[in-house]
């Protein structure tokens, strides 16, 4: 009988954990030496959100119609839709499973709010709203948590000042979701496990200044300077102790959404879209300005864009949008164009930047739902995409919108350790990968056949 | 249940006849067919209307504002 457990790390990437830390992370090391293990590329846009879907179904963003936390609603203007689990209709690995009477436990898999009816248990993920809500599947296992654990936590904001109480939180929220991870491993008979510690995403984004001596802010000997490295330790700490309680037949992977690096700074992509005439929009310079907030004026109005992670642009388009200008006929034209301008951007000291812009019907199959027009990463993601308006430049050297020091990269992590394995393997792959190899193991191997992605491991 | 796998419903005799009329030189080849088009897509819209109540007004604005600290919607 197999059983499959996978641990989610948000954001680990294979520098860390594979190389410059994995000395100091004992089980960890153990595990990957008798593992197939490698770095593990994203999808486009390697954001949590589509990126822990993508690697459940196997399905491409554009086929998910998942391009982010956030779209828009229709063609509007404003007017926005918030990721939720219910929004994916695409079969996950544990539906596959469950179908085949396997059950599974899935905890914090981004997007599982509100909580799926699978074929075992769910329990929600940062994006519900608190632990008012029914926030796991069956609504019962909710109380069983809250004996467990107290009050669970879903996640911790960052963007504060105040980065003791953020430490502090986020060692809390870490400790608890394992305590629950041990507690449904030993009281559900679960064939598939899968989990996601949002934590360490979150110590990334608000400590990296503080450990990487090549980030433009770095401050040296600050008493924060081990936070990174010490959350490596309790992770390795605790997941030691949970692999203490899986039977010995048990296949055990790690699986990353997406990697991490320093951030270099945000660019003001609307304030430079208005510089470039593209968009028509007054600001004051040193009035902070969301871009709802902005009056635009849309009938001289090409173009407008998101920030985040990655950027998202958007035209206007005649006959789409309430108030287009672009002719059909000249919207491959116009794309091309802006999509020019926005790769030839150089950065603050005139640096040549490696950014890239992606049409979504161009890399996916299909692209279903609210997509943007052009994806983009600026120097390959080493800078963030600030839709705020109001500043003095449009390079802005800290985020701009409270304290976050990291930027995400398109390489995560994936190791995979079967009881059979005596070595370990290096192994090239990507976020589709995942879950072929996963399906395989179980011996679904006509699902794994019809996905794009390739089985890693046939269990010969 | 496999996909692919077909199960037998029973529908009252007066419907199915109706059907039968309905489809006649149309694209569909059959009752099954054309009854399985329209549960379909039943189905679809009413987990489009479901899909789009999840989260209540106070609710969004709750996870807006953390996605927005979180530094998802900037």
């Amino acid at each position: 009988m197999v059983k499959v457990f996978v641990i989610g790390l948000d954001s680990a990437p294979p520098e860390l954990l594979f190389n410059e830390f994995i000395d100091d992370l004992p089980n960890i090391k153990k595990l990957i030496e008798k593992s197939i293990y490698g770095a593990m590329k994203s999808c486009i846009p390697a954001i949590t959100i589509p990126a822990w879907m993508v690697m459940a179904t196997g399905k491409t963003p554009g086929e998910l119609g998942l391009y982010g936390f956030r779209h828009r609603k229709g063609n509007s203007y404003r007017d926005i839709w918030i990721a939720h689990s219910l929004m994916v209709k695409e079969k996950a690995v544990w539906d596959y499973l469950g179908e085949r009477g396997y059950k599974s436990v899935v905890l914090g898999v981004p997007p599982s709010y509100p909580p799926k009816k699978i074929n075992g248990w769910m329990v929600g993920c940062f994006i519900t709203p608190d632990s008012s809500t029914n926030y796991t599947y069956p609504a019962e296992l909710k109380s069983e948590i809250e004996r467990v654990v107290g009050d669970y936590i879903f996640d911790v904001v960052f963007r504060k000042e105040n980065r003791d109480e953020v430490k502090e939180k986020i060692w809390e929220m870490t400790e608890k979701r394992f305590e629950l991870i041990r507690y449904l491993i030993e009281t559900k008979d679960w064939d598939y496990f899968e989990f996601v510690e949002i934590g360490l995403d979150r110590i990334h984004h608000a400590f990296w200044k503080y450990f990487d001596e090549n980030h433009h802010l770095h401050e040296p000997n600050s008493p924060y300077r081990n936070v990174i490295p010490d959350y490596y330790k309790l992770l390795d700490k605790e997941i030691g102790k949970t692999l203490k309680l899986l039977d010995e037949d048990t296949a055990v992977m790690i699986v990353s959404d997406h990697g991490i690096k320093r951030m270099k700074g945000c660019f003001a992509i609307n304030q430079w879209l208005i510089d470039e005439g593209l968009l028509k929009a007054e600001y004051e310079k040193g009035k902070f300005t969301r871009f709802e907030q902005l009056n635009v004026d849309w009938s001289e109005t090409v173009a407008w864009a998101w920030g985040g992670y990655y950027a998202r642009i958007f035209l206007n388009v005649k006959g789409r949008e309430p108030n287009g200008v672009i002719r059909l006929s000249e919207y491959d034209r116009v794309r091309d164009e802006v999509a020019e301008m926005i790769k030839s951007i150089r950065g603050p000291n005139g640096e040549k930047w490696d950014t890239k812009v992606f049409y979504p019907e161009e890399i996916y199959p299909t692209a279903k739902g609210d997509k943007p027009d052009m994806m983009v990463y600026f120097d390959d993601l080493y800078w963030r995409s600030a839709g705020t308006l109001g500043w003095e430049t449009n390079y802005l050297l800290e985020n701009d919108t409270g304290p976050d020091d990291a930027v995400h990269s398109e390489y995560g992590v994936f190791a995979l350790h079967t009881p059979d394995m005596e070595e370990s393997k290096a192994v090239e792959c990507t976020i589709y990968d995942f879950a072929p190899t996963v399906l395989s193991l179980f011996g679904l191997r006509d699902i794994a056949g019809m996905l794009r992605g390739r089985v890693l491991f046939d269990g010969s | 249940m496999a996909e692919g796998e077909e199960i037998t419903i029973s529908i009252p005799a007066d419907i199915y006849k109706k059907i039968e009329e309905r489809i006649k030189d149309t694209e569909f080849n059959s009752v099954s067919e054309y009854v399985t088009y329209v549960l379909r897509e039943v189905l679809a819209s009413l987990e489009e209307e479901e899909a789009e109540e999840v989260f209540s007004e106070e609710e969004e604005e709750k996870v807006k504002e953390r996605l927005r600290a979180l530094g998802y919607l900037d």
